[in-house]
């Protein structure tokens, strides 16, 4: 099952996802999808670093169901997590234009 | 209510400018996650699923008209417009940036008020009685004795690296509307023959995983050797709570595995000691000093006014049944005590907007002698409303939505913030808090079921104090679907006790219809007078298990 | 590791002893099991003498001897395990201890405050540190609401204009 970085940013807590470039953006469809062993222990020494360099905290990975867009989370704590409060849905990631 | 002098300023200010310090060492790198995070659970600020969540502090859930407002201006400059009210009497904001926070400690302390030891392994919130200095059956106000705490316990240096987070209570009438038998430590205040103060202290209570009943340590602790007393207990849990397991470290535990005499006893030594060195002894001129900042209201001599709230009930349905739920007894004639419902029906329990909380700052600074209070059952009260002004204040709440007549009723529910918002769930709490309102939106309904405190906690951490719920829900994990267990016959109040696990969980498209099964049952067996509470405690869980089995 | 002692950078002429290391001359730090093990060879030696507890070791393991030990060293494993603001306080109020307490471990800069209000007096403090931020750290708080193991008068104290009762003990016993 492929995977995906996540993190929450220092400075203001904002859920973030590692890209392909290496930067780290708020919307999981714009996440890297880490296939192989490889690529996940990669990711999370990418993770590891931006942790030292006071990017991001707790970072981590998670299974997506494939690799095809939109990317869909297999735990329903990453689903709200990539979206926004079920119950408040005019807040978060969700209400983003 | 209380005020800062000097100290207690100067204390929340300097508090402001470390934690300043702290955040920049953070952000330049100088301290790693690992050092920052017991710093930042200190100041109450924790990282949640979606962002930071700041937990600011309501000592004993007593606000003035401008720190609610200031409240609401936090939410408004710093936040996305509201705030959650806890069951323990905190606030919390759920969006927050790290990069902010100092401004918004040092606003909060610009109003007397912090975010000083509301998450960590530390002496957390005293917590009291929502009804305190209104109700008749007090002997003394609660809050005196949690302000005399509070300050003991901030900063304290021995306890401020516990084994685990501490949660202390103190209730002061027999009626316990502070929950106190399920808290670290519970306070219960009377008065002897000779009406001098005595203290007892129940130790050991709590709900999380393994839920217990606090049992009696210390009775009758002398008004001046309370803080001896404390310090005493807190000393042997830091001494000897376990720190190996983070499930078996509360003093829950402890007391569990030693016994409750031995806890006594060794308690009684450390008190023995603390006291012959008397440094802890409370002087009289201190209890004088905080008692005065409690003293009486300048209630005005009023009569009931019973014929005139007759004729508004008359006038409007609506009113009436706000009264007659909302509204309770003040100790003084032509006075009465106001709950103003967080739980409208089908809304989010325990949340407000900063508009709302401008409202109600503004009402208490008109009606009820410039104060509110915030309940554990996620409420707010205007505790000294004259009854000749209920009418005006229900018709300022209706219009803002605060009017829900439905206080101690089932939809005025008690729920966790839950999957929805928090790190440590495994389910949501608040979708199901809001079918079960919706099921039960009719409020003649409601009013025939009578009292029954539903809680929801979407996780064994239990901060939906669902293990004390009439009706308790527990959301878990099962294999990635989100389950809800039900028990029964849990209660907070004097009478305390944990609640029994009925049967299998129910998925969350279920639990509405499993209540009502609950709900009918007792309804169908309920005698003259009994609660949901009482009928459960008649007949035990036999009858209801049968039915919500065979039904579902 | 760098010691910190009345505001300033000390050495410590202590050395630590593994239990079966031979003991040299002069001043040593031994566990206590070590001490408890070889309780009367230690006692009559001629200089300075040590001990170090862990965290779950309560002082009252000492007994009757701790006045001779000129040293206590108090394990701080992990900055979260607060056993040791007890066990110092302990060491202070009960047993009258009048000697080093030094913490060791995970000795950080947010405990030193706390620590020093305990009775702790010595810092095993982590490379790097500076000596300015030592000192800072112990001015950024001023206010104390209650009483500790340590001489500053607290709020109570300062609001009634009484004298601290520990203070008159500790003055008392000297």
């Amino acid at each position: 099952m492929p995977q995906v970085l996540t993190a929450n940013r220092l400075s203001d807590g904002e859920v973030v996802y590692l890209a392909a470039d290496g930067a780290w953006v708020e919307d999981l469809d714009a996440a890297s999808t880490l296939v192989t062993k490889a690529d996940g222990e990669a990711a999370l020494a990418t993770g590891a670093e931006a942790e030292q360099n006071q990017q991001v905290v707790q970072a981590y990975l998670f299974d997506v169901v494939d690799a095809l867009a939109p990317l869909r989370p297999i735990k329903k704590r990453e689903i709200i997590r990539a979206a926004g409060p079920t119950v408040r849905t005019d807040l978060g990631k969700q209400a983003r234009v | 209510m209380y005020r800062y002098d000097e100290f207690d300023q100067k204390l929340v200010d300097e508090r402001v400018e470390q934690f300043r310090g702290q955040v920049a060492r953070r952000l330049s790198g100088e301290l790693t996650e690992d050092q920052f995070k017991p710093l930042r659970l200190m100041n109450g600020l924790y990282l949640q699923l979606h962002a930071y969540m700041l937990r600011v502090a309501i000592p004993y859930g007593t606000l003035s008209s401008r720190q609610l407002r200031m409240l609401a201006h936090i939410a408004r400059k710093y936040d996305k417009g509201y705030g959650h009210f806890t069951t323990r009497q905190n606030i919390q904001y759920n969006w927050p940036k790290l990069a902010d926070i100092p401004d918004v400690l040092a606003d909060l302390a610009m109003v007397e008020m912090h975010a000083i030891q509301t998450s960590g392994n530390c002496i957390r919130n005293v917590t009291s009685d929502h009804f305190a200095g209104a109700s008749a059956d007090e002997v003394d106000d609660p809050r005196v004795w949690s302000e005399i705490i509070r300050q003991w316990s901030t900063f304290h240096p021995e306890f401020s690296f516990l084994p685990r987070k501490f949660k202390i209570a103190v209730t002061a009438a027999p009626k316990d509307r502070a929950a106190i038998k399920v808290h670290d430590i519970g306070i219960v205040i009377r008065r002897d023959a000779s009406s001098t103060l005595g203290f007892d202290v129940y130790v050991g209570g709590g709900q999380g995983r393994t839920p217990f009943v606090g049992h009696l340590i210390g009775e009758s602790i002398a008004a001046g050797d309370l803080l001896a007393y404390l310090e005493a207990t807190m000393r042997v849990y830091n001494q000897y709570g376990r720190r190996d397991n983070l499930y078996k470290s509360r003093i829950k535990i402890l007391v569990h595995q030693i016994g409750a005499d031995e806890m006594r006893r060794q308690v009684g030594v450390e008190f023995a000691e603390i006291k012959s060195h008397g440094a802890l002894a409370l002087p009289q001129a201190e209890i004088d000093r905080i008692q005065a900042y409690f003293a009486a209201p300048a209630f005005e001599k009023l009569s009931d006014e019973t014929a005139l709230l007759a004729s508004r009930k008359k006038q409007s349905k609506a009113f009436a049944a706000w009264h007659d739920t909302n509204v309770a007894k003040h100790k003084v004639a032509g006075y009465a005590i106001a709950t103003i419902s967080l739980k409208p029906i089908g809304g989010v329990p325990g949340d407000a907007s900063a508009d709302q909380m401008d409202i109600v700052a503004d009402l208490a600074e008109r009606l009820s002698f410039d104060e509110i209070r915030v309940s554990h059952e996620q409420n707010l009260v205007l505790a000294h409303v004259r009854q000749r002004d209920l009418f005006d204040v229900w018709q300022k709440l209706d219009e803002a939505g605060l009017a829900t007549a439905n206080y101690g009723l089932i939809s005025d529910i008690i729920a966790c913030p839950g999957l929805d918002y928090c790190d440590l769930a495994n389910a949501r709490s608040i979708n199901v808090a809001q079918a079960v309102s919706k099921r039960f939106a009719d409020l003649d309904r409601q009013r025939n079921i009578g009292e029954l405190k539903l809680k929801i906690s979407g996780c064994i951490n239990a901060c939906g104090h669902h293990h004390v719920g009439h009706i308790g829900v527990l959301g878990v994990d099962k294999k990635g679907v989100e389950y809800y267990q039900i028990t029964l016959g849990g209660s907070g109040d004097e009478t305390a006790s944990i609640g029994d696990i009925i049967g299998p969980a129910f998925a969350e498209n279920e639990v509405a219809d499993a209540v009502e099964t609950l709900v009918d049952t007792y309804l169908g067996l309920r005698q003259q007078g009994e609660r949901f509470l009482d009928t459960y405690r008649r007949l035990g869980i036999q009858p209801f298990r049968e039915k919500l089995y065979a039904a579902h | 590791m760098p010691l910190i002692k009345n505001n300033e950078f000390v050495d410590s002429p202590f050395k630590h002893m593994a239990d079966g290391e031979a003991l040299p001359e002069g001043s040593i730090i031994v566990s206590l099991k070590r001490w408890q093990a070889e309780r009367d060879a230690l006692m009559s030696r001629n200089a300075p003498l040590g001990v170090r507890l862990t965290a779950d070791q309560s002082p009252d393991a000492l007994g009757a001897d701790i006045h001779h030990f000129a040293l206590i060293e108090l394990e701080f494993p992990k900055f979260r395990d607060g056993r040791g603001y007890s066990w110092a306080r302990l060491l202070r109020q009960r047993l009258a201890y009048k000697g080093e307490i030094r913490a060791v471990g995970d000795v950080l800069r947010d405990q030193w405050l706390f620590m020093s209000r305990c009775g702790i007096d010595a810092f095993e403090v982590h490379p790097g540190t500076r000596l300015e931020d030592f000192r800072a750290a112990l001015s950024e708080q001023t206010v104390f609401y209650q009483p500790a193991s340590d001489r500053v008068r607290n709020v109570l104290e300062l609001r009634h204009q009484v004298r601290s009762r520990s203070e008159r003990t500790l003055v008392a016993a000297e």
